[in-house]
Protein backbone atom coordinates (compact mmCIF):
# COMPACT_ATOMS: atom_id res chain seq x y z
CA UNK A 1 0.00 0.00 0.00
CA UNK A 2 1.83 3.49 -1.00
CA UNK A 3 1.99 5.34 2.08
CA UNK A 4 -0.31 8.65 2.77
CA UNK A 5 1.72 11.45 1.97
CA UNK A 6 3.89 10.27 -0.47
CA UNK A 7 1.41 10.97 -3.78
CA UNK A 8 0.60 14.28 -4.91
CA UNK A 9 -2.72 15.05 -6.95
CA UNK A 10 -1.22 13.09 -9.85
CA UNK A 11 -3.36 10.19 -10.67
CA UNK A 12 -1.30 7.09 -10.99
CA UNK A 13 -1.47 4.70 -13.53
CA UNK A 14 -4.52 2.28 -12.95
CA UNK A 15 -3.20 -0.36 -11.17
CA UNK A 16 -3.91 -4.06 -12.17
CA UNK A 17 -6.63 -5.13 -9.67
CA UNK A 18 -8.37 -2.01 -10.60
CA UNK A 19 -8.36 -2.47 -14.22
CA UNK A 20 -9.65 -6.38 -13.89
CA UNK A 21 -12.42 -4.87 -12.35
CA UNK A 22 -13.82 -2.38 -14.01
CA UNK A 23 -13.11 -5.10 -16.71
CA UNK A 24 -15.05 -7.40 -15.42
CA UNK A 25 -17.91 -4.86 -14.68
CA UNK A 26 -18.22 -3.88 -18.45
CA UNK A 27 -18.51 -7.85 -19.61
CA UNK A 28 -20.71 -8.09 -16.99
CA UNK A 29 -22.73 -5.78 -18.69
CA UNK A 30 -22.47 -6.69 -22.05
CA UNK A 31 -23.45 -10.18 -21.17
CA UNK A 32 -27.05 -8.84 -19.88
CA UNK A 33 -27.83 -8.12 -23.36
CA UNK A 34 -25.45 -10.84 -25.42
CA UNK A 35 -26.67 -13.51 -23.16
CA UNK A 36 -30.37 -12.95 -23.40
CA UNK A 37 -30.01 -12.60 -26.88
CA UNK A 38 -28.55 -15.85 -27.05
CA UNK A 39 -31.15 -17.45 -24.82
CA UNK A 40 -34.17 -15.85 -26.64
CA UNK A 41 -32.26 -17.27 -30.24
CA UNK A 42 -31.68 -20.88 -29.32
CA UNK A 43 -34.74 -21.62 -26.95
CA UNK A 44 -37.07 -19.58 -27.74
CA UNK A 45 -37.88 -18.67 -31.33
CA UNK A 46 -37.80 -22.10 -33.15
CA UNK A 47 -40.70 -24.02 -32.91
CA UNK A 48 -39.48 -27.59 -31.61
CA UNK A 49 -38.60 -29.04 -27.66
CA UNK A 50 -37.16 -26.70 -26.28
CA UNK A 51 -36.97 -24.30 -29.05
CA UNK A 52 -33.42 -26.49 -29.87
CA UNK A 53 -32.31 -25.94 -33.23
CA UNK A 54 -31.68 -28.33 -35.96
CA UNK A 55 -28.71 -28.69 -38.09
CA UNK A 56 -29.95 -27.27 -41.33
CA UNK A 57 -31.65 -24.29 -38.63
CA UNK A 58 -28.10 -23.61 -36.94
CA UNK A 59 -26.52 -23.38 -40.43
CA UNK A 60 -29.20 -20.89 -41.30
CA UNK A 61 -28.68 -19.19 -38.41
CA UNK A 62 -25.26 -18.36 -38.23
CA UNK A 63 -25.09 -17.87 -42.09
CA UNK A 64 -26.54 -14.20 -41.15
CA UNK A 65 -24.33 -11.84 -40.76
CA UNK A 66 -25.78 -9.97 -37.58
CA UNK A 67 -26.16 -12.83 -35.99
CA UNK A 68 -22.76 -14.23 -36.67
CA UNK A 69 -21.62 -10.62 -35.44
CA UNK A 70 -23.64 -11.30 -32.00
CA UNK A 71 -22.20 -14.67 -31.77
CA UNK A 72 -18.43 -14.38 -32.20
CA UNK A 73 -18.68 -11.15 -29.73
CA UNK A 74 -20.75 -12.96 -27.10
CA UNK A 75 -18.19 -15.64 -27.19
CA UNK A 76 -15.42 -13.18 -26.68
CA UNK A 77 -16.78 -10.95 -24.40
CA UNK A 78 -17.95 -14.28 -21.82
CA UNK A 79 -14.70 -15.89 -22.42
CA UNK A 80 -13.02 -12.95 -21.04
CA UNK A 81 -15.54 -12.40 -17.84
CA UNK A 82 -15.30 -15.48 -17.18
CA UNK A 83 -11.09 -15.72 -17.47
CA UNK A 84 -11.65 -12.58 -15.17
CA UNK A 85 -13.49 -14.59 -12.84
CA UNK A 86 -11.47 -17.33 -12.35
CA UNK A 87 -8.36 -14.82 -11.61
CA UNK A 88 -10.53 -13.46 -8.74
CA UNK A 89 -11.34 -16.93 -7.00
CA UNK A 90 -7.76 -18.11 -7.40
CA UNK A 91 -6.10 -14.59 -6.35
CA UNK A 92 -8.01 -14.95 -3.06
CA UNK A 93 -5.84 -18.19 -2.96
CA UNK A 94 -3.05 -16.54 -1.28
CA UNK A 95 -0.28 -17.00 -3.46
CA UNK A 96 2.97 -15.22 -4.19
CA UNK A 97 4.20 -12.78 -6.31
CA UNK A 98 5.76 -15.58 -9.03
CA UNK A 99 2.36 -17.68 -9.09
CA UNK A 100 0.16 -15.08 -9.51
CA UNK A 101 1.90 -14.05 -12.39
CA UNK A 102 1.68 -17.67 -13.69
CA UNK A 103 -1.62 -17.68 -13.07
CA UNK A 104 -2.50 -14.65 -15.32
CA UNK A 105 -0.27 -15.78 -18.50
CA UNK A 106 -1.94 -19.31 -18.23
CA UNK A 107 -5.57 -17.60 -17.87
CA UNK A 108 -4.59 -15.17 -20.32
CA UNK A 109 -3.49 -18.61 -22.92
CA UNK A 110 -6.64 -20.28 -21.72
CA UNK A 111 -8.98 -17.64 -22.98
CA UNK A 112 -6.85 -17.21 -26.51
CA UNK A 113 -7.49 -20.83 -26.98
CA UNK A 114 -11.36 -21.05 -25.94
CA UNK A 115 -11.58 -17.67 -28.54
CA UNK A 116 -9.55 -19.30 -31.22
CA UNK A 117 -11.85 -23.01 -30.71
CA UNK A 118 -14.91 -20.99 -30.94
CA UNK A 119 -14.49 -19.02 -34.06
CA UNK A 120 -13.06 -21.85 -35.59
CA UNK A 121 -15.74 -23.37 -34.70
CA UNK A 122 -18.30 -20.39 -35.74
CA UNK A 123 -16.75 -20.00 -38.57
CA UNK A 124 -16.67 -23.47 -40.52
CA UNK A 125 -20.65 -23.55 -39.82
CA UNK A 126 -21.09 -20.64 -41.58
CA UNK A 127 -18.61 -21.22 -44.13
CA UNK A 128 -21.22 -24.66 -45.00
CA UNK A 129 -24.27 -22.99 -45.33
CA UNK B 1 -13.76 -24.17 12.15
CA UNK B 2 -10.69 -23.51 14.53
CA UNK B 3 -7.61 -25.03 12.89
CA UNK B 4 -4.84 -22.55 12.59
CA UNK B 5 -3.73 -20.71 9.70
CA UNK B 6 -1.71 -22.90 7.12
CA UNK B 7 2.11 -21.58 6.60
CA UNK B 8 1.08 -19.68 3.41
CA UNK B 9 3.76 -17.39 2.38
CA UNK B 10 4.48 -14.22 4.77
CA UNK B 11 2.69 -15.91 7.50
CA UNK B 12 5.55 -16.85 9.19
CA UNK B 13 5.94 -13.59 11.32
CA UNK B 14 1.96 -13.23 12.32
CA UNK B 15 2.60 -17.18 13.46
CA UNK B 16 4.83 -16.62 15.96
CA UNK B 17 3.02 -14.12 17.73
CA UNK B 18 0.44 -16.88 17.96
CA UNK B 19 -2.31 -18.46 16.33
CA UNK B 20 -4.51 -17.33 14.39
CA UNK B 21 -8.38 -18.00 14.51
CA UNK B 22 -10.17 -18.10 11.05
CA UNK B 23 -13.97 -18.62 10.21
CA UNK B 24 -15.30 -21.32 8.25
CA UNK B 25 -13.82 -25.00 6.82
CA UNK B 26 -10.88 -25.57 5.06
CA UNK B 27 -7.74 -23.95 3.83
CA UNK B 28 -7.45 -20.38 5.03
CA UNK B 29 -8.38 -18.94 1.79
CA UNK B 30 -11.49 -20.74 0.92
CA UNK B 31 -13.46 -19.41 3.85
CA UNK B 32 -16.21 -17.72 1.65
CA UNK B 33 -17.28 -21.46 0.65
CA UNK B 34 -18.47 -21.94 4.12
CA UNK B 35 -20.86 -18.90 4.42
CA UNK B 36 -22.76 -20.67 7.85
CA UNK B 37 -23.27 -18.59 10.39
CA UNK B 38 -22.68 -15.55 8.32
CA UNK B 39 -24.97 -13.03 6.91
CA UNK B 40 -27.02 -12.79 3.58
CA UNK B 41 -24.63 -10.99 1.81
CA UNK B 42 -21.79 -13.84 2.48
CA UNK B 43 -24.19 -16.46 0.78
CA UNK B 44 -25.27 -14.43 -1.71
CA UNK B 45 -21.49 -13.96 -2.83
CA UNK B 46 -20.46 -17.36 -2.24
CA UNK B 47 -24.06 -17.93 -4.88
CA UNK B 48 -22.17 -15.94 -7.09
CA UNK B 49 -18.96 -17.69 -7.23
CA UNK B 50 -20.64 -21.31 -7.37
CA UNK B 51 -22.86 -20.26 -10.06
CA UNK B 52 -20.04 -18.40 -12.19
CA UNK B 53 -17.72 -21.40 -11.63
CA UNK B 54 -20.69 -23.44 -12.86
CA UNK B 55 -20.79 -21.29 -15.86
CA UNK B 56 -16.90 -21.71 -16.73
CA UNK B 57 -17.40 -25.37 -16.78
CA UNK B 58 -20.74 -25.36 -18.63
CA UNK B 59 -18.97 -22.78 -21.19
CA UNK B 60 -16.44 -25.32 -21.62
CA UNK B 61 -18.87 -28.43 -21.49
CA UNK B 62 -20.83 -26.17 -24.42
CA UNK B 63 -18.37 -25.52 -27.01
CA UNK B 64 -17.77 -29.51 -26.49
CA UNK B 65 -21.02 -30.30 -27.32
CA UNK B 66 -21.04 -28.08 -30.52
CA UNK B 67 -18.29 -29.61 -31.88
CA UNK B 68 -20.81 -32.28 -32.72
CA UNK B 69 -22.19 -29.48 -35.36
CA UNK B 70 -18.90 -30.52 -37.21
CA UNK B 71 -19.81 -34.10 -37.87
CA UNK B 72 -23.03 -33.62 -39.60
CA UNK B 73 -26.71 -33.29 -39.64
CA UNK B 74 -26.61 -37.06 -38.50
CA UNK B 75 -24.39 -36.18 -35.32
CA UNK B 76 -26.68 -33.34 -34.51
CA UNK B 77 -29.73 -35.00 -34.71
CA UNK B 78 -28.20 -38.08 -32.36
CA UNK B 79 -27.24 -35.17 -29.90
CA UNK B 80 -30.80 -33.82 -30.67
CA UNK B 81 -32.57 -36.70 -29.21
CA UNK B 82 -30.54 -36.82 -25.77
CA UNK B 83 -31.38 -33.01 -25.55
CA UNK B 84 -34.97 -33.16 -25.50
CA UNK B 85 -35.37 -35.52 -22.98
CA UNK B 86 -36.74 -34.21 -19.83
CA UNK B 87 -33.36 -34.70 -18.28
CA UNK B 88 -31.71 -32.80 -20.28
CA UNK B 89 -33.89 -30.20 -20.50
CA UNK B 90 -34.22 -30.07 -16.63
CA UNK B 91 -30.33 -29.44 -16.88
CA UNK B 92 -31.29 -26.35 -19.17
CA UNK B 93 -33.61 -25.29 -16.45
CA UNK B 94 -30.57 -25.10 -13.91
CA UNK B 95 -28.53 -23.63 -16.28
CA UNK B 96 -31.00 -20.96 -16.45
CA UNK B 97 -31.08 -20.43 -12.85
CA UNK B 98 -26.81 -20.10 -12.63
CA UNK B 99 -27.93 -17.23 -15.58
CA UNK B 100 -30.39 -15.55 -13.78
CA UNK B 101 -29.02 -15.92 -10.12
CA UNK B 102 -25.40 -14.93 -11.15
CA UNK B 103 -26.65 -11.74 -14.17
CA UNK B 104 -29.26 -10.74 -11.40
CA UNK B 105 -26.56 -11.14 -8.48
CA UNK B 106 -23.87 -9.39 -10.96
CA UNK B 107 -26.49 -6.04 -11.28
CA UNK B 108 -26.36 -6.21 -7.40
CA UNK B 109 -23.16 -6.02 -6.76
CA UNK B 110 -22.47 -3.18 -9.91
CA UNK B 111 -25.36 -0.96 -8.48
CA UNK B 112 -23.63 -1.36 -4.93
CA UNK B 113 -19.95 -1.79 -5.71
CA UNK B 114 -19.57 1.15 -7.92
CA UNK B 115 -21.42 3.67 -4.81
CA UNK B 116 -24.51 3.99 -6.49
CA UNK B 117 -26.91 2.20 -3.95
CA UNK B 118 -24.55 1.02 -1.17
CA UNK B 119 -27.30 1.02 1.08
CA UNK B 120 -29.41 -1.17 -0.68
CA UNK B 121 -27.72 -4.58 -0.80
CA UNK B 122 -30.07 -6.48 0.83
CA UNK B 123 -33.39 -4.96 -1.14
CA UNK B 124 -31.08 -5.15 -4.45
CA UNK B 125 -31.03 -9.17 -3.20
CA UNK B 126 -34.74 -9.40 -2.70
CA UNK B 127 -35.83 -7.62 -5.89
CA UNK B 128 -33.39 -9.81 -7.95
CA UNK B 129 -34.65 -13.37 -5.97
CA UNK B 130 -38.36 -11.92 -6.70
CA UNK B 131 -37.04 -11.41 -10.39
CA UNK B 132 -35.55 -14.48 -10.71
CA UNK B 133 -38.05 -16.35 -9.56
CA UNK B 134 -40.67 -15.10 -12.02
CA UNK B 135 -38.37 -15.66 -15.39
CA UNK B 136 -36.84 -18.95 -13.73
CA UNK B 137 -40.68 -19.83 -13.64
CA UNK B 138 -41.90 -18.96 -17.10
CA UNK B 139 -38.44 -20.35 -18.56
CA UNK B 140 -39.11 -23.82 -17.21
CA UNK B 141 -42.93 -24.01 -17.77
CA UNK B 142 -41.63 -23.13 -21.55
CA UNK B 143 -38.74 -24.91 -22.18
CA UNK B 144 -40.00 -28.23 -20.60
CA UNK B 145 -44.05 -27.48 -22.04
CA UNK B 146 -42.46 -27.59 -24.98
CA UNK B 147 -42.12 -31.27 -25.15
CA UNK B 148 -45.34 -32.52 -26.86
CA UNK C 1 -16.66 -2.03 47.57
CA UNK C 2 -15.10 -5.36 48.09
CA UNK C 3 -18.17 -6.59 49.70
CA UNK C 4 -20.92 -5.29 46.77
CA UNK C 5 -18.41 -7.17 43.92
CA UNK C 6 -18.94 -10.33 46.00
CA UNK C 7 -22.46 -10.21 46.45
CA UNK C 8 -22.33 -9.62 42.94
CA UNK C 9 -20.25 -12.48 41.83
CA UNK C 10 -22.01 -14.49 44.04
CA UNK C 11 -24.78 -16.11 41.87
CA UNK C 12 -28.17 -15.91 42.57
CA UNK C 13 -29.49 -18.92 44.42
CA UNK C 14 -31.80 -20.20 41.34
CA UNK C 15 -29.74 -19.14 38.54
CA UNK C 16 -29.53 -21.53 36.15
CA UNK C 17 -26.15 -22.88 34.41
CA UNK C 18 -24.62 -22.81 31.19
CA UNK C 19 -22.19 -24.40 30.08
CA UNK C 20 -19.11 -22.13 28.49
CA UNK C 21 -16.56 -23.75 26.16
CA UNK C 22 -13.84 -21.15 26.15
CA UNK C 23 -10.73 -20.98 23.67
CA UNK C 24 -7.41 -21.34 25.64
CA UNK C 25 -3.97 -20.60 24.35
CA UNK C 26 -1.24 -19.84 26.17
CA UNK C 27 2.80 -18.65 24.90
CA UNK C 28 4.27 -22.23 24.53
CA UNK C 29 1.51 -24.31 23.77
CA UNK C 30 2.05 -26.22 20.78
CA UNK C 31 -1.70 -25.96 19.79
CA UNK C 32 -4.85 -24.12 21.20
CA UNK C 33 -7.48 -25.87 23.16
CA UNK C 34 -11.08 -25.56 24.86
CA UNK C 35 -11.91 -25.87 28.15
CA UNK C 36 -15.82 -25.77 29.56
CA UNK C 37 -17.15 -23.69 32.66
CA UNK C 38 -20.36 -24.46 33.98
CA UNK C 39 -21.23 -21.02 34.78
CA UNK C 40 -24.45 -19.82 36.94
CA UNK C 41 -26.09 -17.06 35.18
CA UNK C 42 -28.88 -15.13 35.60
CA UNK C 43 -31.61 -13.34 33.17
CA UNK C 44 -29.39 -10.41 32.78
CA UNK C 45 -25.95 -11.68 32.90
CA UNK C 46 -23.39 -10.69 30.03
CA UNK C 47 -20.87 -12.76 28.35
CA UNK C 48 -18.20 -10.76 29.93
CA UNK C 49 -20.16 -11.01 33.50
CA UNK C 50 -19.72 -14.98 32.60
CA UNK C 51 -16.31 -14.57 31.76
CA UNK C 52 -15.34 -12.53 34.64
CA UNK C 53 -16.95 -15.26 36.94
CA UNK C 54 -14.95 -18.02 35.52
CA UNK C 55 -11.78 -15.90 36.28
CA UNK C 56 -12.76 -15.07 39.60
CA UNK C 57 -14.08 -18.52 41.11
CA UNK C 58 -12.74 -20.94 38.18
CA UNK C 59 -9.73 -20.12 36.34
CA UNK C 60 -7.32 -17.31 37.53
CA UNK C 61 -5.43 -17.91 34.34
CA UNK C 62 -8.05 -16.48 31.96
CA UNK C 63 -6.97 -13.85 29.91
CA UNK C 64 -9.44 -11.44 28.36
CA UNK C 65 -9.64 -7.57 27.90
CA UNK C 66 -12.32 -4.77 29.12
CA UNK C 67 -12.64 -1.68 30.15
CA UNK C 68 -15.87 0.91 29.86
CA UNK C 69 -18.70 -2.46 29.85
CA UNK C 70 -20.88 -0.26 28.21
CA UNK C 71 -19.76 -0.42 23.98
CA UNK C 72 -17.76 2.45 24.26
CA UNK C 73 -14.53 1.47 24.05
CA UNK C 74 -14.68 -1.59 22.07
CA UNK C 75 -11.87 -3.78 23.64
CA UNK C 76 -14.00 -6.79 24.78
CA UNK C 77 -14.56 -7.95 21.47
CA UNK C 78 -15.02 -11.88 20.84
CA UNK C 79 -16.76 -14.64 18.72
CA UNK C 80 -19.79 -16.19 20.83
CA UNK C 81 -20.85 -18.95 19.26
CA UNK C 82 -19.34 -17.89 15.98
CA UNK C 83 -20.64 -14.56 15.85
CA UNK C 84 -18.34 -11.05 16.47
CA UNK C 85 -19.65 -9.45 18.88
CA UNK C 86 -18.96 -7.11 22.01
CA UNK C 87 -19.07 -9.21 25.71
CA UNK C 88 -19.79 -6.67 27.93
CA UNK C 89 -23.47 -5.82 26.23
CA UNK C 90 -23.89 -9.86 25.31
CA UNK C 91 -26.75 -11.43 26.92
CA UNK C 92 -26.47 -14.86 27.87
CA UNK C 93 -29.86 -15.48 28.02
CA UNK C 94 -30.83 -16.49 24.60
CA UNK C 95 -27.59 -17.64 23.11
CA UNK C 96 -28.06 -21.39 24.23
CA UNK C 97 -27.10 -24.30 26.45
CA UNK C 98 -23.58 -24.44 25.36
CA UNK C 99 -22.00 -21.40 24.67
CA UNK C 100 -18.73 -21.25 22.56
CA UNK C 101 -16.21 -18.16 23.09
CA UNK C 102 -13.65 -17.22 21.04
CA UNK C 103 -11.40 -14.61 20.54
CA UNK C 104 -11.81 -12.44 17.40
CA UNK C 105 -10.82 -13.80 13.93
CA UNK C 106 -7.64 -13.07 11.32
CA UNK C 107 -5.28 -11.83 13.92
CA UNK C 108 -2.69 -13.45 15.87
CA UNK C 109 -3.78 -14.24 19.34
CA UNK C 110 -1.68 -13.43 22.28
CA UNK C 111 -3.12 -15.73 24.79
CA UNK C 112 -6.20 -16.98 25.78
CA UNK C 113 -8.93 -14.29 24.58
CA UNK C 114 -6.69 -11.34 23.93
CA UNK C 115 -5.35 -10.52 20.27
CA UNK C 116 -2.38 -9.08 19.22
CA UNK C 117 -4.42 -5.65 17.80
CA UNK C 118 -1.05 -3.82 16.53
CA UNK C 119 -2.33 -6.18 12.99
CA UNK C 120 -5.30 -3.76 13.26
CA UNK C 121 -3.85 -0.84 13.31
CA UNK C 122 -0.89 -1.61 10.97
CA UNK C 123 -3.39 -1.35 8.39
CA UNK C 124 -4.35 2.23 8.55
CA UNK C 125 -2.73 4.36 6.51
CA UNK C 126 0.13 5.66 7.85
CA UNK C 127 -0.46 9.10 8.51
CA UNK C 128 -3.70 10.63 9.06
CA UNK C 129 -5.44 13.14 11.22
CA UNK C 130 -6.09 11.75 14.92
CA UNK C 131 -7.22 14.95 16.48
CA UNK C 132 -9.48 16.55 14.31
CA UNK C 133 -11.99 19.70 15.18
CA UNK C 134 -14.71 18.72 17.59
CA UNK C 135 -17.56 21.56 16.76
CA UNK C 136 -18.59 22.19 12.76
CA UNK C 137 -16.90 24.63 11.09
CA UNK C 138 -18.89 27.36 9.78
CA UNK C 139 -19.58 27.00 6.46
CA UNK C 140 -19.42 22.90 6.73
CA UNK C 141 -22.30 21.04 5.51
CA UNK C 142 -23.39 17.96 6.95
CA UNK C 143 -24.61 15.07 5.28
CA UNK C 144 -28.28 14.09 5.98
CA UNK C 145 -29.92 15.03 8.91
CA UNK C 146 -28.00 15.94 12.51
CA UNK C 147 -29.30 12.27 13.85
CA UNK C 148 -26.75 10.92 12.21
CA UNK C 149 -23.69 12.58 14.02
CA UNK C 150 -24.78 11.49 17.21
CA UNK C 151 -21.17 10.50 17.62
CA UNK C 152 -18.15 12.53 16.35
CA UNK C 153 -16.79 9.47 15.10
CA UNK C 154 -18.77 6.07 15.59
CA UNK C 155 -15.79 3.72 14.77
CA UNK C 156 -14.38 2.09 18.00
CA UNK C 157 -11.69 0.43 16.86
CA UNK C 158 -12.65 -2.84 18.13
CA UNK C 159 -12.10 -4.94 15.23
CA UNK C 160 -14.87 -6.89 14.72
CA UNK C 161 -15.08 -6.00 11.18
CA UNK C 162 -11.92 -7.03 10.73
CA UNK C 163 -12.94 -10.97 12.33
CA UNK C 164 -16.09 -11.29 10.40
CA UNK C 165 -14.95 -10.39 6.66
CA UNK C 166 -13.97 -13.13 4.62
CA UNK C 167 -11.61 -11.24 2.26
CA UNK C 168 -9.20 -10.44 5.11
CA UNK C 169 -8.21 -13.68 5.48
CA UNK C 170 -7.60 -14.14 1.25
CA UNK C 171 -5.50 -11.16 1.45
CA UNK C 172 -2.19 -10.52 3.68
CA UNK C 173 -2.50 -6.93 2.39
CA UNK C 174 -6.17 -6.12 2.46
CA UNK C 175 -6.10 -2.63 4.40
CA UNK C 176 -9.55 -4.29 5.96
CA UNK C 177 -13.33 -2.37 6.54
CA UNK C 178 -11.92 -0.41 9.16
CA UNK C 179 -9.35 1.29 7.78
CA UNK C 180 -11.03 2.44 4.39
CA UNK C 181 -14.30 3.38 6.53
CA UNK C 182 -12.19 5.59 8.62
CA UNK C 183 -10.72 6.96 5.43
CA UNK C 184 -14.49 7.15 3.84
CA UNK C 185 -15.54 9.43 7.03
CA UNK C 186 -12.24 11.83 6.54
CA UNK C 187 -13.11 12.45 2.72
CA UNK C 188 -16.93 12.72 3.64
CA UNK C 189 -16.28 15.42 6.27
CA UNK C 190 -12.44 16.53 6.10
CA UNK C 191 -12.91 19.47 8.15
CA UNK C 192 -9.77 20.55 6.87
CA UNK C 193 -7.74 17.22 6.53
CA UNK C 194 -6.03 17.12 3.61
CA UNK C 195 -8.12 14.09 1.02
CA UNK C 196 -6.17 13.51 -2.15
CA UNK C 197 -3.28 11.77 0.00
CA UNK C 198 -5.91 9.62 1.78
CA UNK C 199 -8.06 8.86 -1.71
CA UNK C 200 -4.85 8.16 -3.35
CA UNK C 201 -4.11 5.42 -0.52
CA UNK C 202 -7.47 3.91 -0.86
CA UNK C 203 -6.85 3.18 -4.91
CA UNK C 204 -5.06 0.57 -4.59
CA UNK C 205 -5.51 -3.43 -5.49
CA UNK C 206 -5.64 -4.29 -1.73
CA UNK C 207 -7.54 -0.82 -0.91
CA UNK C 208 -10.98 -0.15 -1.89
CA UNK C 209 -10.84 -2.69 -5.05
CA UNK C 210 -9.94 -5.90 -2.61
CA UNK C 211 -13.40 -5.69 -1.12
CA UNK C 212 -16.20 -8.09 -2.53
CA UNK C 213 -19.10 -6.56 -1.29
CA UNK C 214 -19.94 -9.22 1.30
CA UNK C 215 -21.00 -6.33 4.23
CA UNK C 216 -20.08 -8.84 6.42
CA UNK C 217 -18.42 -5.92 8.36
CA UNK C 218 -21.62 -3.65 8.41
CA UNK C 219 -23.18 -6.62 10.28
CA UNK C 220 -20.37 -7.38 12.94
CA UNK C 221 -20.12 -3.60 13.60
CA UNK C 222 -21.48 -3.22 16.84
CA UNK C 223 -21.35 0.85 16.43
CA UNK C 224 -23.33 1.58 13.44
CA UNK C 225 -20.29 2.62 11.41
CA UNK C 226 -21.53 0.04 8.17
CA UNK C 227 -17.85 -0.17 6.82
CA UNK C 228 -19.55 -1.86 3.82
CA UNK C 229 -21.64 1.28 2.60
CA UNK C 230 -18.49 3.59 2.95
CA UNK C 231 -16.25 1.19 0.94
CA UNK C 232 -18.72 1.01 -1.45
CA UNK C 233 -19.36 5.44 -1.32
CA UNK C 234 -15.31 5.32 -1.50
CA UNK C 235 -15.40 3.33 -4.40
CA UNK C 236 -17.85 5.27 -6.26
CA UNK C 237 -15.51 8.71 -4.97
CA UNK C 238 -12.66 6.82 -6.70
CA UNK C 239 -14.78 6.16 -9.85
CA UNK C 240 -15.70 10.03 -10.32
CA UNK C 241 -12.41 11.08 -10.05
CA UNK C 242 -10.74 9.09 -12.77
CA UNK C 243 -13.40 9.69 -14.71
CA UNK C 244 -13.40 13.19 -14.13
CA UNK C 245 -9.58 12.81 -14.90
CA UNK C 246 -9.53 11.26 -18.03
CA UNK C 247 -12.09 13.64 -19.46
CA UNK C 248 -9.80 16.56 -18.69
CA UNK C 249 -7.21 14.61 -20.35
CA UNK C 250 -8.97 14.20 -23.23
CA UNK C 251 -10.18 17.27 -23.60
Amino acid sequence: MTPVGTETSERKPLATQTRVWRWTAFTGVALLVLVTIHMIAHHFVVESIGGLRTYRQILDYIANPVMFTIECTFLVVVTIHGMLGLRSVLFDLNFGARARARINRGLVALGALTVAYGLALIGTLASRA
Amino acid sequence: MNDSAAGAPGREARQERGPVQRKGFGLAPTGWVDPRGRTLGAWAFAGNRITGLGLVFYLYLHLGVLTTLLWGAHAWGRFLGVATTFVFLGLDVVLLFGLLYHGLNGVRVLLVGTGLVPHRERALWWAGAVIGTIVLLGGALHILGSRS
Amino acid sequence: MPNDVEERDRAPASAETRRFRVFRFKRGDERPHTDDFDVPVGPRTTVFEALRWIQLHRDRTLALRHSCLHASCGTCGLRVNGREVLACVTGVRDLGREISVEPIANIPVLTDLVVDMREFYARFPDEHPILRHSEFLEDASPHGATEEHVRLEDCIECGLCLSACPVVVTSERYVGPAALAFAQRVVEEPRGAETVNLLTWADDPDGAWRCHAIFECTAACPSNVDPAARIMALRGTLLGRRLRAERTERA
